[in-house]
């Protein structure tokens, strides 16, 4: 049997709603989503069911994004403190990882990018400005091979892409390291799906660079016993 | 009769095996697609086409699968601090 949520006095207050996913200050509930009242009952069912099972994964996310420790345990604090706030612009059984990571992405950018101990000073302007060149949509293949990255541990890989701008990092780790589809990506990030598919095909370019570098720093030694 | 090609290419009726492609920059990002799961059905089966018959667009292809498998199965995964865990669902519970 349906049942049927009732209707809470205490609305959260809307003092940052910019920062809510999918959040219309104009939006009224439709018939067929009658989330916004959750009881505190549910709320906590739904938090624990449905937001603390990504939560390795978000501190992940945090984690890749801040490359600190201590900012991702506040990132993530943050994050699920705002989420549970604003459940109830959560529709119970839709995508709760996604929601969840579309929050961290606004607060990371909100509050952590200013003060990150490493600025991600926006030359993200001259990145996009040189890979959206006609020259380097066509001639840029960089030239690397499966057998030379193969060989590469862990460690290589994180370091390479920590050294790539945050906005080309951030979807590398939705896509290849969450699995995130494009069109989560899209909704995570706020761009178009376009964007979503040029952005990551800019960034795996700068990653795969970044991956040569290390493969021909090693390469010499594969090179002599062939 | 030896031969150095690969056995795919020495079936008869298949094309032969082209050594350059002129348009490595699209193959490319279709090539991604594929590994993303986000090519249609007529995207699969023309690269597919492809896939057999250029040997540049093969190169390619492993390469990206190859740092796609780093990526995924390489990276140091954390496990989000028990302490956090435990701290996030104390102050929830203070919340109502």
């Amino acid at each position: 049997m349906a049942t049927i949520p009732e209707v809470m006095s205490d609305t959260p207050t809307r003092d940052d709603d910019q920062l809510l996913p999918d959040s219309d200050p104009t939006e009224q509930p439709s018939a067929d989503t009658p989330a916004r009242g959750y009881s505190d009952a549910q709320k906590y069912q739904i938090f624990n069911k449905e937001f603390m099972p990504h939560i390795d994964s978000m501190y992940n996310f945090a984690f890749r994004l801040t490359t600190d420790e201590d900012d991702a345990n506040d990132l993530v604090q943050d994050t699920y403190l705002k989420a549970f706030r604003f459940i109830s612009s959560f529709e119970q059984g839709t995508n709760a990882k996604a929601w969840l990571f579309r929050i961290l992405k606004n607060s990371f950018i909100n509050d952590y990018r200013k003060k990150s101990k490493e600025p991600a000073k926006v030359d993200y302007q001259d990145v996009e400005t040189t890979y959206n060149s006609e020259d380097a949509e066509s001639e840029h293949t960089v030239d690397l091979r499966a057998e030379s990255v193969s060989d590469l541990i862990g460690d290589e890989v994180a370091t390479a892409l920590n050294s790539l701008p945050v906005d080309f990092r951030t979807v590398i780790i939705l896509c290849d390291i969450e699995g995130f589809t494009y069109e989560e990506m899209a909704k995570i990030l706020d761009i178009p799906i376009g964007t979503v598919r040029s952005r990551l095909h800019r960034a795996r370019n700068l990653l795969k660079e970044k991956l040569r570098d290390y493969a021909s720093s090693m390469g010499y030694k594969e090179e002599n016993e062939e | 009769m030896q031969t150095s090609l690969p056995p795919s290419a020495s079936s008869s009726g298949k094309p032969e095996m082209k050594e350059h492609c002129n348009h490595s920059a699209d193959c490319l990002k279709m090539i991604q697609l594929i590994l993303d799961g986000e090519a249609t059905d007529q995207q699969l089966v023309r690269v597919k086409a492809n896939l057999e018959s250029c040997r540049p667009c093969i190169e390619m292809y492993q390469l990206e699968k190859e740092v796609k498998e780093l990526l995924t199965k390489r990276m140091e995964k954390r496990c989000c601090p028990e302490q956090l865990v435990a701290t996030i669902k104390s102050r929830i519970l203070s919340f109502s």
